[in-house]
């Protein structure tokens, strides 16, 4: 029995993966198996190319997984079009739509044998049991169920529920679907069995939900009332999230008139004394820079969330990349530190995005959440989460000895100053964008400038003495090391896991805050490394030079950065972790040879 | 909203010193906007007063209200975001004309639609001044400024026609050529439950030309009430706007005698029916349980 499997399926628009890939994950959650869904698409509104991954496993899943167990082309030109995103290899067993006419060892896979290819008449079977080949997805489920062990009982029951509006006809030619599908599977067994062995959770509550819910979800459990942004791909679930919901708490929310509207009212509702949120991708974060710039220098709390896609400008608006962290460590002139936290997966952007907030109030500056499209549009299964054991951090206002003579940017010890907002009386002030004394009066002086400068960016000490914001696995005192952040970590979580099982000893980081660098927690990691490895998403290895900005990284860490899109497998982090392993023993062996 | 109390103008009158220039007109806008809010009464504390960037702009720290004096253009998003976040509090929005028309241009169009209860002043003197002195959109074609050398060759944006094709509520035109008048429009703005539009003729005393000064203004002025227009004739509003540039008319151009319901009005409204059976913030994941 099997323990994990990671499914690919790639169609047309019309063809029904996406939602074959939510039937697929809503029956192993409900069987109580762990699972993870990533979507990708061309960038077509309706029709083009669609695909998702479905990974099931019987133990938490760090990513969605490497190589395809299972793939399934509904026809050949979509499932090529995504490339790397779909990879198959020897162990892969490939089912494909036998209306193609391809035979089975013609099959346009270059340079690999999957383990089998079985061509079905998917289609046909479609057409003959429901009479549309729109249930072409339905059969897959039911070919999937009877393979893999997967849903034979909860798939149809989900199907039922959804369809239950629509008919007892749907759904009963649904079912015939199905069963055809499961039929065709059990009359042609698999050359080497792969089901999947029973779930340690089964029979437990599992939620489901993809990053951007979870993110606004958690904004709203963090106290976030107010709400504005624009719409843009792959964020603007965050907003929807926002319009059904916020509501309810005597939130509000604005769907502006563009990027710079949304934000900007999201800087007055901070000002007004309610926290708040913007969310947005990268063309909407180059657009929001000038009022972040605004927001640190009249120290109003703000989140702002930039789930990052390929670019510069409109790039790849449906994948995934890393490659806004300059833009989200450095966007808006002036000498500006403006905290950035990053989320590894939809279970930890609920923390993330709490401490964001947490983060932007007690330090009254605005956060960036630098999620990406594939945590953001992924969907996770995830146990119940206590959110008793969140702390929720509220702005400092001032004490009524404070409102007398009121002074809004006050020098204090820790530089953060007691702030008013308007209704409260003895607390009026001007916020501005121009420098300010204490009063909040504007002033041309540079020697103001230069105190509160180092004001604004003084009070920021404190968050880089958080460890609690590093992640550190594996060996302490390893030679060897990874650093990853955001969606990639989960990836380098697994490769570190397959490393350690081959004997290597290495250890990795993963940082959740990523900007103001926090110089302490990487020089104690780097202590003990001789060689290492910064993995990340983007082309010209934005993370490793930001460390570098900050830190005497030892020589031997290298960059590991590719373009977004091209997603990192684990198994390309252990091949890299050999390569620096066998240097690691030549090096070692040229010192212990005497020297002539 | 808290029950009003006596104030008078020189309550809502800040310590700061104006940057402007002597004779400058908007010494004269302040001066309306504290006689107005006297007028009006709510305390201090509960005005927000928000602008953008320019010589009009630094107007809420000259006032006793929570000021907000931000970036170029963008009074009126954050307007927005202060009033949907607090409705209770009176939210004045200020800037010039090129704040507003130009590099903010975009916002005031849905700031109408949306008919948010703020009220919006701009101190229209056809100039950049703060700059020293470039073309505005307000500008008249054919204008010589350091600039355009050899004369403007765009059309000047009108605002009042802008806002009122738009659809805005309230739209009145005042002048520091008429002091008390001036108070009394922007108290009448203010007063006018949804978004109100203040066009402030407000000389530029250095960068604007001799017809521009009060002597000029004043030789263009006209009174609607004097002309017996009739602010609830939408049609002839726009009528006398389209003089905009030639003449001065002061007064209330437009009000809507049925005025829309505001958009935080309705936003409260949502709220209250909403939050009825709303479940409590810790219970927010269980909308991801699948059953």
């Amino acid at each position: 029995m099997r323990k994990d499997l990671v499914f690919g399926m790639a169609g047309s628009g019309g063809d029904g993966i996406v939602s074959a890939g939510d039937s697929l994950l809503q029956a192993a959650a409900a069987e109580g198996y762990h699972g993870v869904m990533t979507k990708s698409f061309g960038s077509q509104i309706r029709g083009g190319e669609s695909s998702c991954r479905v990974r099931i496993s019987t133990t938490p899943i760090l990513n969605p997984g490497g190589n395809l167990d299972v793939a399934v082309a509904l026809n050949w030109d979509d499932f090529l079009k995504f490339g790397a995103e779909l990879p198959v290899s020897g162990n892969t067993v490939v089912i494909y739509e036998a209306a193609t006419k391809i035979a089975e060892a013609d099959i346009p896979l270059v340079g690999v044998t999957p383990l089998q290819v079985i061509a079905v008449p998917i289609a046909e079977m479609a057409k003959a049991t429901a009479g549309t080949e729109r249930a072409k997805n339905t059969v897959v489920l039911g070919l999937i169920a009877g393979w893999f062990g997967i849903g034979a009982v909860a798939v149809m029951k989900g199907i039922r529920k959804k369809l239950a509006k629509k008919g007892e006809e749907l759904v009963e030619a649904n079912q015939r679907a199905f069963d055809a599908g499961r039929a065709f599977a059990m009359e042609h067994p698999l050359k080497v069995s792969m089901n999947v062995a029973v779930s340690d959770t089964k029979g437990q509550v599992k939620l489901i939900t993809d990053g951007n819910d979870m993110c606004a979800a958690a904004a709203i459990f963090a106290g976030c009332r107010f709400f504005g942004g624009y719409p843009i791909t792959p964020s603007t679930e965050v907003m929807q999230f926002f319009t059904d919901h916020v509501w309810k708490y005597g939130g509000a929310v604005l769907q502006a008139e563009d990027e710079i509207a949304g934000i900007g009212a999201a800087v007055g509702a901070s000002f007004a004394g309610k926290k708040s949120m913007t969310a947005t991708s990268g063309p909407g974060l180059s657009l929001k820079s000038e009022m972040m710039g605004l927001a640190s220098i009249a120290e109003l709390p703000l989140v702002i969330v930039d789930v990052q896609r390929g670019g510069p400008s409109t790039g790849l608006p449906t994948k995934t990349e890393q490659s806004d962290l300059f833009a989200a460590a450095f966007s808006a002139h002036g000498d500006v530190i403006r905290p950035v936290l990053a989320p590894t997966s939809v279970a930890d952007t609920f923390r993330i995005t709490i401490e964001a907030f947490n983060i932007a109030e007690y330090y009254q500056t605005p956060v960036i959440v630098l999620s990406d499209q594939e945590i953001a549009s992924r969907k996770e299964t995830l146990d119940p989460i206590d959110t008793t054991q969140f702390k929720i951090i509220n702005r400092q206002v001032p004490a009524a000895g404070d409102l007398v003579d009121y002074k809004r940017f006050k020098q204090t010890e820790n530089h953060i100053s007691p702030i008013s907002h308007p209704g409260m009386l003895g607390g009026t002030y001007l916020a501005s964008g121009i420098e300010h004394v204490e009063s909040g009066a504007p002033t041309n002086s540079g020697s103001v400038h230069q105190r509160m400068n180092e004001k604004r960016t003084r009070k920021f000490d404190s968050l880089k003495e958080r460890k609690d914001l590093f992640e550190v696995t594996g060996n302490p005192d390893a030679p060897i090391a990874i650093v990853a952040w955001g969606s990639v970590a989960g990836v380098c979580r697994e490769a570190l896991e397959m490393a350690q099982a081959e004997g290597i000893n290495v250890k990795l980081m993963v940082p959740y805050l990523l900007y103001p660098v926090a110089e302490g927690a990487y020089n104690e990691f780097f202590h003990s490394v001789q060689k290492g490895l910064i993995v990340e998403q983007t082309h010209l290895a934005q993370t490793f030079k930001l460390l570098r900005m900050h830190i005497d990284l030892p020589k031997g860490v290298k960059s590991l950065a590719r373009s977004g899109a091209n997603p990192f497998l684990p198994g390309d982090i252990v091949a890299a972790l050999h390569h620096l392993l066998s240097e690691l023993q030549r090096s070692h062996e040229g010192q212990l040879q005497p020297q002539e | 909203m808290s029950a009003t109390c006596d104030f008078q103008a020189k309550d809502y009158k800040s310590d700061l010193k104006p940057i402007w220039c002597p004779g400058c007109g908007d010494f004269s806008v302040v001066q309306g906007i504290y006689r107005a809010l006297a007028a009006i009464g709510r305390p201090p504390h509960e005005i927000a007063f928000v602008s953008g960037i320019g010589c009009s702009s630094r107007i809420p720290g000259y006032t006793t209200a929570y000021g907000f004096n931000s970036v170029h253009g963008r009074a009126l998003p954050i307007a927005q975001g202060i009033k949907l976040a607090n409705p209770d509090l009176l939210v004045l929005a200020a800037g010039g004309d090129g704040d507003g028309f130009s590099i903010g241009g975009g916002h005031i169009a849905h700031l109408i639609r949306r008919n948010m209860d703020i009220t919006y002043i701009v101190m229209d003197n056809q100039i950049y001044g703060l700059t020293k002195g470039q073309l505005s959109p307000t500008s008249q074609k054919g204008r010589v400024t350091c600039t355009s050398r050899f004369g403007s060759l765009e059309e000047p944006v009108n605002p009042l026609l802008y806002v009122l094709a738009y659809g805005a509520g309230f739209v009145a035109q005042a002048s520091p050529t008429d002091l008390a008048g001036m108070a009394a429009t922007i108290e009448e703005a203010i007063r006018y439950p949804g978004f109100a539009f203040v066009n402030i003729q407000s000389p530029c005393v250095t960068y604007g030309e001799e017809g521009q000064q009060i002597k000029g203004l004043k030789a263009i002025s006209e009174s609607l009430v004097a002309m017996g227009h009739n602010p609830a004739d939408r049609l002839a509003a726009m009528d006398l706007a389209q003089q905009y540039g030639q003449k001065m008319h002061l007064g209330v151009f437009y009000r809507n005698p049925e005025p829309a319901p505001t958009y935080d009005g309705l936003v409260r409204e949502r709220q209250a029916l909403l939050s009825k059976d709303a479940p409590s913030p810790e219970r927010i994941l269980d909308l991801f349980i699948k059953k």
